[in-house]
């Protein structure tokens, strides 16, 4: 049995919080779970959001947590833009804009799909459909099929990703969860295989199916975003909990077994 | 290709947008001429479109004024075909379409509403109108979304837009669910127009633009299927990698001079 450090994986919107509140036990699971000797990294799949406003408001909320725990699918994006030399067309919130500052934009060569809905219109969608059947890149910033707002469920980028996948025929690269590319960048400063790791989440192809097929240990929350059901309609075995402060109280057992 | 005119051709299905008129242009050369001698020849001839961005009235209208002469019963979109489903089975639809269209869903009620049609639209395929529809489906125990057609896309007047099956995509990714087409290439509004014509399938020849849709729709019910290169033909369209027309011709003129020399 893997005598080595556990690395716990959390989402944050629908899982630990919603909007400005804590999902209740949270704080307290957390400051639990740290009282074992584990990695804990936030894994999140924001696309309007930078890690400095994150972190603001999770610590408002009252959460115990260090700034650079938090890795974002925004991080990813803007590593890839810069890793290939991108020019991008840019359908993100203002608020995350600040992200990509510095990149060329004149002549675009890939197209950035986030979470915008004034820039999510007809006319932006065909710029987006003309630049990628010229030959841009398309780069999901990740593909969730929709959010918790507070007046119910909302579409996310996932949805129009797809609309401009099925026009153009270009496959979207997912920078976010739950591409395996996310995860292990998000696990690449510890000594941990995925199979030492455990994730916590609400959604179950964003959070479960993509960490569950890198082989890491997964928990489905129902809070947040979670619909009754959820964990049969993907492929992988997950573990399920009313929330996360059960997940936390489950690993602490794990833990304490081995 | 063998010739796709050898078997006797007793019906005749032609797409509008495309074959008869470039969109947002003019009448294709030698098109009013062809359908006029296709009329006149006595095959039955039936109008199969996609078109849902108007009234069926005001769509005839048109192609009365390019100089088209056919009659409003004999050309098939899928407003009227939905509507009938609609009454058929007892729904009460959120509809994203053009409000030019909406005239031909006069009779549906649409209060309350319990499933979502979607189909031609531009600025209406905005994210808050489409999370309505999404917020909608979600909310049902049985989804159903319709969708008028499954075009990618079309250009108009030069610039290419996001046709209607995009955004259906959107919906079924986004909810699970898989869309019901109404219009082509769906089988029963295929067969609407056949059984209009009383022919059956193996006896007509299906003349479209949309290599997809069109040609292999037609197809796959047992006609055959005809290629022209108007509208939105590309080069591409001519080696497949699924559909194989029966037929590839210039334009709507030269498949009816075939279709005439034949009889």
């Amino acid at each position: 049995m893997s005598r080595k450090k556990k690395t716990v994986l959390i989402d944050l919107s629908g899982t630990i919080h919603i909007e400005n509140d804590e999902v209740p036990g949270s704080i307290d699971a957390l400051k639990m779970l740290r009282t074992c000797t584990v990695n804990v990294r936030f894994v999140t799949n924001t696309t309007k959001e930078s890690k400095q406003i994150l972190f603001e408001r999770l610590t408002k909320i009252g959460f115990e947590i260090d700034f650079d725990e938090i890795f974002s699918s925004l991080t990813a994006a803007v590593n890839r833009i810069k890793k290939s030399n991108l020019r991008p067309y840019l359908l993100v919130d203002d608020k995350a804009i600040a992200d990509f500052e510095g990149f060329p934009v004149a002549d675009p060569n890939c197209v950035v799909v986030g979470l915008a809905p004034e820039k999510l219109s007809f006319e932006c969608m065909n710029k987006a459909f003309d630049l990628l059947i010229n030959g841009a890149q398309l780069i999901a910033i990740h593909k969730a099929k929709y959010y918790k707002r507070t007046d119910g469920l909302a579409l996310g980028p996932g949805p129009f990703v797809t609309a401009l996948e099925y026009a153009s025929g270009v496959s979207a690269h997912i920078v976010g969860k739950p591409s395996s590319d996310f995860f292990l960048s998000a696990i690449k400063d510890y000594d941990c295989q995925p199979a030492d790791c455990y994730m916590i989440g609400d959604d179950v192809w964003g959070d479960i199916e993509g960490a569950a097929s890198l082989g890491m240990m997964t928990f489905v929350v129902k809070t947040g975003k979670y619909l009754d059901g959820d964990e049969f309609k993907i492929q992988s075995k997950t573990r399920v909990v009313d929330r996360f402060s059960d997940a936390v109280a489950e690993i602490i057992k794990d833990i304490s077994l081995f | 290709m063998t010739d796709w005119t050898k078997i006797p051709i007793k019906g005749i299905l032609l797409d509008i947008t495309g074959v008869l008129y470039e969109s947002g242009g003019q009448a294709i050369d030698g098109s009013i001429d062809a359908v006029a001698r296709l009329m006149k020849s006595k095959i039955p001839v039936r109008f199969c479109t996609n078109e849902t961005s108007c009234t069926r009235k005001a769509l005839v209208e048109k192609l009365h004024r390019f100089g088209f002469s056919m009659e409003e019963k004999d050309v098939f979109p899928p407003i009227p075909a939905m509507s009938s489903i609609l009454k058929q089975r007892k729904l009460r639809p959120f509809t994203i379409l053009k409000p030019e269209a909406m005239a031909d869903m006069s009779e549906i009620d649409c209060s309350n509403p319990n499933c979502v049609v979607i189909g031609d639209a531009t600025t209406e395929f905005s994210y808050e109108t489409l999370n309505k529809a999404f917020q909608l489906l979600v909310s049902l125990d049985m989804p159903l979304l319709f969708s008028l057609g499954r075009g990618k896309y079309y250009n108009e007047n030069g610039k290419l837009a996001l046709d209607v099956g995009c955004y259906m995509k959107a919906l079924e990714y986004a909810c699970d669910i898989q869309a019901e087409i109404v219009g082509k290439p769906s089988r029963s509004f295929f067969n609407a127009a056949l059984e209009d014509m009383s022919v059956s399938a193996d006896q007509v020849v299906m003349i479209g633009d949309d290599v997809v849709n069109d040609v292999g729709g037609a197809q796959s019910c047992g006609m055959r299927g005809v290629l022209v290169r108007t509208g939105k033909y590309r080069f591409q369209d001519e080696n497949h990698p699924e559909v194989k027309p029966d037929g590839i011709v210039d334009n709507l003129a030269q498949a009816v001079d075939m279709i005439l020399k034949a009889l």
